[in-house]
C-alpha cells in the first residue's frame, strides 16, 4: 500500500462524517444514467417473461389450455398454477397466494398462466393462444359486499372473507368517555393508494440447469424474504438459490414482500432452462399493487374542558382485497399506533382487514397508520374547535414525557413532539393566522410518529436483526459488506458515513458492496424504517471492532499501549504527541502482519424491552427501539369557483434523533410530506366492477410539479438513547400528519369540514353547493321565526 | 408488456408525397407522436403505415397571411409559444398551448395533433387486455357505450386546449388530399359531436395549416381545469375573447373544450352584448353553456363537477377580461 498523503499527514483530523451534508454515495451512478436497474442488467439470450392475466374477478378455473401456445414456434416455456403447488406469503400465517392461480382466479389481473419466449412479440402470441375456461363466481368489490351473509369464501380457509379481526382495549374507555366534558364521534373515508414509484417491475432469473442453481435480479426491498419464498416455491435448497439486488426504483412498501413476478420469473427460467426477463408494464406494475387499503374509520374521542384526551375508540375496516400479504400487520398497526404519540390511558380499538376481489394491498410507507391517523387528528382539530381551543394547544395538553411506556407497553427513550410543535408554530406564524386569513385561505395543523423498524422480524429466528462485515486488506481499502437494501432512501450512504465517523477516515477508504445474498450478510430488509437504526448500529459494532485491532497494532507500533493510542483517522499516534504520527497505512500493514485480511463483523439486536410485552395479541407490532415524531402545519388557498386546493406552502418538523445526513433527512421528509400531500389531495385507485380505472400515470393522479408547494423542514434531534449517534428514523413518521393538517387547514379556509381523502375539488364544490343550499332554504325561516 | 404493432414508417417532405401515401388503405399521419404512440402502444388502432408529417417545409412554417396568421400544423408548441408573429397578436393562442401536458411534450406535440387529437374516455384509453376483460366499446372494436349504455353514439371528450382559442380567433383551416387537393373549412366545421368520428376528414385528408385572425381590440384569456397543473388533460377549459366599455359587453366569443365530443364555439353570444355583465346576464351565460355542453361520464370525476366547472370558469374569466 502506498501512502502518497504522508506529506500532510501533520494536517490529519478525524472525518467528522456523522452530521455531515455528504451527496448520496450512490448518487453519481444515478445522475449519469450509469446505474443499471433490472430492466437494464445485460444478459445475453434472455428470453423475455409474459403473464397471461385473469379478465375475471372471481371464477373457478375449469381448464387452461396452453397446448396451442406451446406448440407455437420460439416459445420456450408456458406455465401455469400446475407448475407450483405451494403457496407464499410474507406473513408465516397468511400464506394465501400462489404464483400462478391455482383453482381460483380473485381478481380482474390475477396471474393465470406465464409464457418465456424468443421475443416479445411471441411471447405475446403465446399468451394470446392461451385457453381459458372458467366458471365465474360472484364478485365483492367493497367491504360491504364480502361481508354480506351468503358471501362465497374468497379463499377457504378465510370464512366469511375477513382476514383478520382485531379487538382491544387499554384501560376502559366508557370510563374514560364518562369522565370527558366533549364526546364526539366522526365517520371517515380513505380511498385506496398505490405508491406509484418510479420503476415498474421487473425479474431476472437465470438457471444453471447443469448445477441446478438459481440466480434472481429483481426489484426488490427484502431480498432475503424472496430467497426464503423462492427456496419454499421452487422447492430447491436455499444454498442452491442466489439473490441479488441491483439499483432499485423506489419501493415505498410495494416490494417489501415477494411478489409474484419474482417467482415466476424463476419458474420460467427453470422451464426454459436459461435466463428470463420478465418485465411488467406500468399497468401491470399497478395490479400487483399491495399499498394502502381504502379505509372506513368510525372515531370517537373524548375531552376534558382543558383538552386533556380521557378516551379513544376506533372502529377501522379496511378493503384488503384478494390477497393476505401484509395485511394482519397493518390492521394491527392501525390500533397500535393509536399509542405512542400522546398520553392516552383508555383507547380501544376494533379492527378488521377484509378480502375483496380488487388488487390485494400490502404495506405502503406509514404503515397503517396514516388513514387512522387522519381520523384522529382531524377530529381532535374539530372538538378543539368545538371547545373553542386552539388546535395547537389541545395537542400540548396531551404531550408524553420520555423516557415512557405506554398502556400497551410500547416503550419510548425519546420524545421530541414538543420541539416539533414548537417550531411549526413559530414558523408558520401561526398565532397570527390562525381564524385570521382572508376567507378561501388558512392554516392547519397535524401531528404524527412512527417506529423506527418492527421490534420484531417477520420471521423470528433468534438471530441479531442485523449483522454487517467490514472488510481490510493491503491497500488499505474498507469494503462495507451488508444486506440491507438501498432502494432511494440512502441507506448505503448511511452506513458509509457511520463508519467513516467511528474510524475518522476519508471516504475514499470505503466502499459499500450490498445485496448479493453469496457476497454480504442476511439482513431482514428496508421496511419499516429499521435500516438507520438496526444496520446502522450493526455498522456501528462492526467498526468498533475494526478500531479495537486498529489500535492495538498501531500500539505494537508505537510502543505503547493501546488505551494511549490516539487515533487521527487517517494517521495515529501517542496520545498528545505529534511527533509520534504514523500514517493510517502503516498501521493496517502491522495489523494483517501474520493474520492477512481483516474481517470483522459487527451486529445488533434490538433490547429486549423495545420488542413488545406481550400485553396484546401482535404485541410486536407497534414495538421498536424509538417512535419518531412529526409536525406539519399546512398553508392552502381554496378556489371556491371550482373546488381546487392549492397547497400554498408545508412547515414540517420531525423528529429523527439525530441526522446522520441532514441532506438525505431533509430530502426524505420532503418525499414523505409529497406522499402525504398526495394522498390528500388527489391520489386514489378505484375499481369499476373490479377493473382497475387509474393502472397508467395519466389517471393516477400524483401531483405534478406545479403542485408541489414550498416546503421547510426542521429536524428536531433529542438524540436517542438506541440509535447511532443518537438516530431514529427519518421518512416516515412526518407523512401521515399531513393529511390532517390540509383539512385542518381547509376548514380554517373555508369552514368546511373534510372527513375523506382525497379532498378533490369534485368533493370540496360539492360541499360548497350544499351549503349554499342549505343556507337558502335556512333564510327564509329564520325571517318567519323573527 | 405493450409493444409497437408493427408498421411502415414513411417520412415525405411535401405535402403532395404525404397525402399520395395518407391514401393508401391503413395509412395513418403522424406528427409529434405523443398522443399517438401511446395509443398505438394500448393496441388502439393497427396501421399498416404511419406517414411523419414533422419534417415537411410548409407545415412548419408560420406566416402573415391575407387570410390571417398562417400556421403550419406540424409547427409544434414550443415553437408555437415562441413564435414573434404569435407573440405580437395571439397571446390566447399561448396561453392555451402552455397549458397542454407538460414541457417536455410541447417540445414535440404540434398544432396540427393537437386540433386532431383523439378523443378520451375512461372505457377507451386503457389497455388491450383492460379493454378486451370490458368486452371493449362503442369507439373501438365494440358495439355498446359504457359511458351511456342505451345510447348509440360514443361520448369519449374532445380534450385539446387549442381548439377552443382557435375557433375564437376566427379559424379557418387547410386540408389537402391526394384527389381533392387543397379546400378550406371554419374550425368549426372539422368537429362533429360523435365520439368515435369526432374529426370530419375524409380518408386520406391532411390538416396541413390553420388560419387566424387577430382580435386586437379585444381582451382575451384562457381558463382550464383540471386535477395536476403540470400535465393533465383539460375537464373544462373555456377561451374567451371580450371587446366592451365600463361593465358592458359589446362582442364577445366563448368556446369551450373538454366537455363534449367536439370542442364547443358557444352560440347565442350576441345576446349579452350591449348590456351591463350583471347578475342577469351572467345568468343567462350560464344558460348558453348549461344548454349548448353536456359531460359525459368520458372521465371518472363527477359531469355534474365538469358541467358546474364550465359555467364558473366562463363566468369568471369574462369578469375578469372586462375589468381588465
Amino acid at each position: 500500500m502506498q501512502n502518497k498523503a504522508s506529506v500532510e499527514l501533520h494536517m490529519v483530523r478525524p472525518n467528522q462524517a456523522a452530521g455531515a451534508r455528504i451527496p448520496l454515495v450512490d448518487g453519481v451512478e444515478k445522475v449519469t444514467g450509469k446505474a443499471q436497474y433490472t430492466a437494464d442488467l445485460e444478459a445475453r439470450g434472455a428470453l423475455v417473461g409474459a403473464i397471461l392475466r385473469s379478465p375475471y374477478a372471481h371464477a373457478e378455473i375449469i381448464n387452461i389450455d396452453v397446448s396451442k401456445a406451446r406448440a407455437l414456434a420460439g416459445v420456450k416455456a408456458v406455465i401455469t398454477g400446475d407448475d407450483c403447488g405451494v403457496a407464499f406469503g410474507i406473513l408465516p400465517i397468511s400464506e394465501l397466494e400462489f404464483p400462478l392461480a391455482k383453482g381460483k382466479l380473485r381478481y380482474r389481473g390475477d396471474a393465470v398462466a406465464a409464457v418465456a419466449a424468443v421475443d416479445e412479440k411471441t411471447a405475446q402470441l403465446a399468451l394470446d393462444l392461451i385457453e381459458l375456461e372458467v366458471r365465474e363466481l360472484p364478485a365483492y368489490f367493497t367491504i360491504k359486499e364480502a361481508l354480506a351473509d351468503g358471501a362465497i369464501a374468497i379463499h377457504e380457509r378465510r370464512e366469511g372473507n375477513v382476514e383478520r379481526k382485531v379487538d382491544d382495549e387499554f384501560g376502559d374507555v366508557e370510563t374514560g368517555f364518562s369522565a370527558a366534558d366533549l364526546v364526539m364521534e366522526r365517520s371517515y373515508h380513505c380511498a385506496e393508494v398505490t405508491h406509484a414509484h418510479m420503476e415498474p417491475h421487473a425479474a431476472l432469473a437465470e438457471y444453471d440447469v447443469e448445477r441446478d442453481l438459481m440466480t434472481l435480479q429483481s426489484v426488490t426491498q427484502v431480498p432475503y424474504y424472496v430467497h426464503l419464498m423462492l427456496s419454499q416455491c421452487l422447492d430447491m435448497d436455499s444454498s442452491r438459490i442466489r439473490v441479488i439486488k441491483p439499483f432499485v426504483g423506489g419501493g415505498f412498501g410495494a416490494r417489501t414482500e415477494t411478489l409474484n413476478l419474482e417467482v415466476i420469473a424463476c419458474l420460467l427460467a427453470r422451464v426454459a432452462g436459461g435466463v428470463v426477463r420478465l418485465k411488467l408494464s406500468r399497468e401491470e406494475t399497478f395490479l400487483t399493487h399491495k399499498g394502502r387499503p381504502e379505509t372506513d374509520i368510525i372515531m370517537k374521542m373524548g375531552l376534558t374542558q382543558s383538552g386533556k384526551i380521557t378516551a379513544v375508540q376506533a372502529q377501522v375496516a379496511q378493503r384488503g382485497g384478494a390477497y393476505g400479504g401484509y395485511g394482519v400487520i397493518t390492521i394491527l398497526y392501525s390500533g397500535a399506533l393509536l399509542h405512542a404519540i400522546y398520553d392516552i390511558a383508555n383507547i380501544k380499538f376494533e379492527g378488521q382487514r377484509v378480502l375483496t376481489n380488487t388488487p390485494g394491498c400490502g404495506a405502503m410507507r406509514g404503515h397503517g397508520t396514516v388513514n387512522v391517523r387522519f381520523a384522529f387528528e382531524s377530529l381532535l382539530d374539530t372538538m378543539a374547535c368545538e371547545l373553542g381551543m386552539d388546535p395547537i394547544a389541545v395537542r400540548r395538553a396531551n404531550l408524553l414525557s420520555p423516557e415512557f411506556e405506554t398502556v400497551n407497553g410500547l416503550k419510548g427513550l425519546s420524545y421530541g413532539l414538543p420541539e416539533c410543535l414548537d417550531w411549526v408554530e413559530e414558523a408558520s406564524a401561526w398565532q397570527q393566522k390562525r381564524g385570521a386569513m382572508p376567507v378561501g385561505k388558512g392554516v392547519g395543523i397535524g401531528c404524527s410518529h412512527f417506529v423506527s423498524g418492527a421490534g420484531k422480524p417477520v420471521h423470528w429466528t433468534g438471530e441479531p436483526h442485523a449483522t454487517i462485515i467490514l472488510k481490510l486488506d493491503f491497500d488499505g481499502g474498507i469494503t462495507i459488506f451488508t444486506g440491507a437494501s438501498d432502494i432511494g432512501q440512502g441507506s448505503s450512504t448511511i452506513l458509509t458515513q457511520t463508519v467513516a465517523q467511528v474510524l475518522g477516515v476519508d471516504y475514499s477508504r470505503l466502499r459499500v458492496i450490498a445485496n448479493d445474498s453469496a457476497i454480504t450478510p442476511k439482513d431482514n430488509g428496508s421496511y419499516s424504517s429499521r435500516v438507520t437504526v438496526y444496520v446502522g448500529n450493526a455498522a456501528l459494532d462492526a467498526a468498533n471492532n475494526l478500531k479495537q485491532i486498529l489500535l492495538q497494532a498501531a500500539a505494537v507500533k508505537l510502543d505503547c499501549r493501546a488505551d494511549q493510542v490516539e487515533c487521527l483517522g487517517e494517521a495515529y499516534q501517542v496520545q498528545g504527541l505529534p511527533n509520534t504520527l504514523i500514517s493510517f497505512a502503516d498501521v493496517v500493514a502491522q495489523a494483517i502482519k501474520g493474520g492477512g485480511t481483516i474481517n470483522v463483523k459487527g451486529t445488533y439486536f434490538v433490547p429486549r424491552e423495545h420488542q413488545g410485552l406481550g400485553k396484546q395479541r401482535g404485541a410486536a407490532v407497534g414495538s421498536t427501539p424509538g417512535f419518531s415524531y412529526g409536525a406539519t402545519v399546512a398553508e392552502v388557498s381554496v378556489d371556491q369557483d371550482t373546488g381546487q386546493i392549492s397547497v400554498d406552502k408545508i412547515w414540517v418538523a420531525h423528529d429523527c434523533g439525530f441526522a446522520i445526513n441532514p441532506m438525505s433527512v431533509e430530502g426524505q421528509v420532503q418525499g414523505g410530506v409529497w406522499m402525504g400531500l398526495a394522498q390528500a389531495i388527489s391520489e386514489q385507485t378505484r375499481y369499476t366492477n373490479g377493473l382497475h380505472m387509474d393502472a397508467n400515470f395519466i389517471d393516477y393522479r400524483f401531483p405534478s410539479i406545479v403542485e408541489s408547494p414550498d416546503i421547510e423542514v426542521k429536524m428536531i434531534e433529542p438524540g436517542d438513547p438506541n440509535g447511532p449517534f443518537g438516530a431514529k428514523e427519518a421518512s416516515e413518521g412526518a407523512l401521515s400528519s399531513i393529511l390532517a393538517a390540509v383539512a385542518s387547514a381547509v376548514r380554517d379556509a373555508i369552514g368546511i369540514e373534510m372527513n375523506a381523502t382525497p379532498m378533490t375539488a369534485d368533493r370540496i364544490l360539492a360541499k360548497l353547493i350544499a351549503r349554499e343550499k342549505q343556507a337558502k332554504r335556512q333564510q327564509p325561516r329564520k325571517q318567519e321565526a323573527r | 408488456m405493450e409493444i409497437l404493432p408493427e408498421f411502415e414508417l414513411h417520412q415525405p417532405d411535401s405535402v403532395a408525397t404525404a397525402v399520395k401515401l395518407g391514401a393508401q388503405t391503413g395509412a395513418k399521419y403522424l406528427a409529434g407522436g405523443t398522443d399517438l404512440m401511446p395509443n398505438l402502444r394500448h393496441g388502439l388502432g393497427d396501421p399498416i403505415s404511419l406517414i411523419d408529417v414533422s419534417g415537411i417545409a410548409d407545415m412548419q412554417a408560420i406566416e402573415n397571411t391575407a387570410m390571417g396568421l398562417r400556421i403550419g400544423a406540424s409547427v409544434t408548441l414550443q415553437q408555437l409559444v415562441t413564435n414573434p408573429l404569435v407573440l405580437a397578436n395571439y397571446s390566447l393562442l399561448i396561453e392555451a398551448a402552455n397549458t397542454i401536458a407538460g414541457t417536455t411534450h410541447r417540445h414535440h406535440a404540434t398544432v396540427g395533433g393537437n386540433l386532431c387529437l383523439d378523443t378520451r374516455c375512461q372505457y377507451y384509453n386503457q389497455s388491450e387486455w383492460w379493454r378486451k376483460s370490458n368486452s371493449y366499446c362503442l369507439k373501438y372494436k365494440g358495439d355498446s357505450c359504457h359511458v351511456a349504455p342505451n345510447g348509440n353514439v360514443c361520448r369519449a371528450a374532445f380534450s385539446g386546449d387549442l381548439a377552443p382559442a382557435m375557433l375564437v380567433h376566427g379559424a379557418q383551416v387547410e386540408i389537402w388530399s391526394a384527389k381533392g387537393g387543397q379546400r378550406i373549412i371554419d374550425l368549426d366545421d372539422m368537429y362533429q359531436d360523435d365520439g368515435a368520428n369526432s374529426l370530419l376528414l375524409k380518408p386520406g385528408e391532411l390538416l396541413v395549416a390553420v388560419l387566424v385572425k387577430p382580435l386586437p381590440t379585444f381582451n382575451t384569456g384562457y381558463r382550464k381545469v383540471r386535477v395536476r397543473g403540470g400535465l393533465d388533460f383539460p375537464l373544462a377549459g373555456v377561451a374567451v375573447a371580450v371587446q366592451g366599455r365600463g361593465n358592458k359587453l359589446e362582442q364577445v366569443m366563448i368556446a369551450l373544450t373538454g366537455t363534449d365530443s367536439r370542442p364547443i364555439l358557444l352560440k347565442g353570444c350576441d345576446d349579452l352584448c350591449g348590456k351591463p355583465l350583471d347578475d342577469a346576464a351572467l345568468k343567462a351565460l350560464e344558460r348558453l353553456v348549461r344548454t349548448q355542453t353536456k359531460p359525459m361520464r368520458s372521465t371518472f370525476i363527477p359531469n355534474q363537477y365538469r358541467s358546474k366547472v364550465a359555467v364558473n370558469i366562463s363566468r369568471r374569466l369574462l369578469l375578469d377580461l372586462l375589468m381588465r
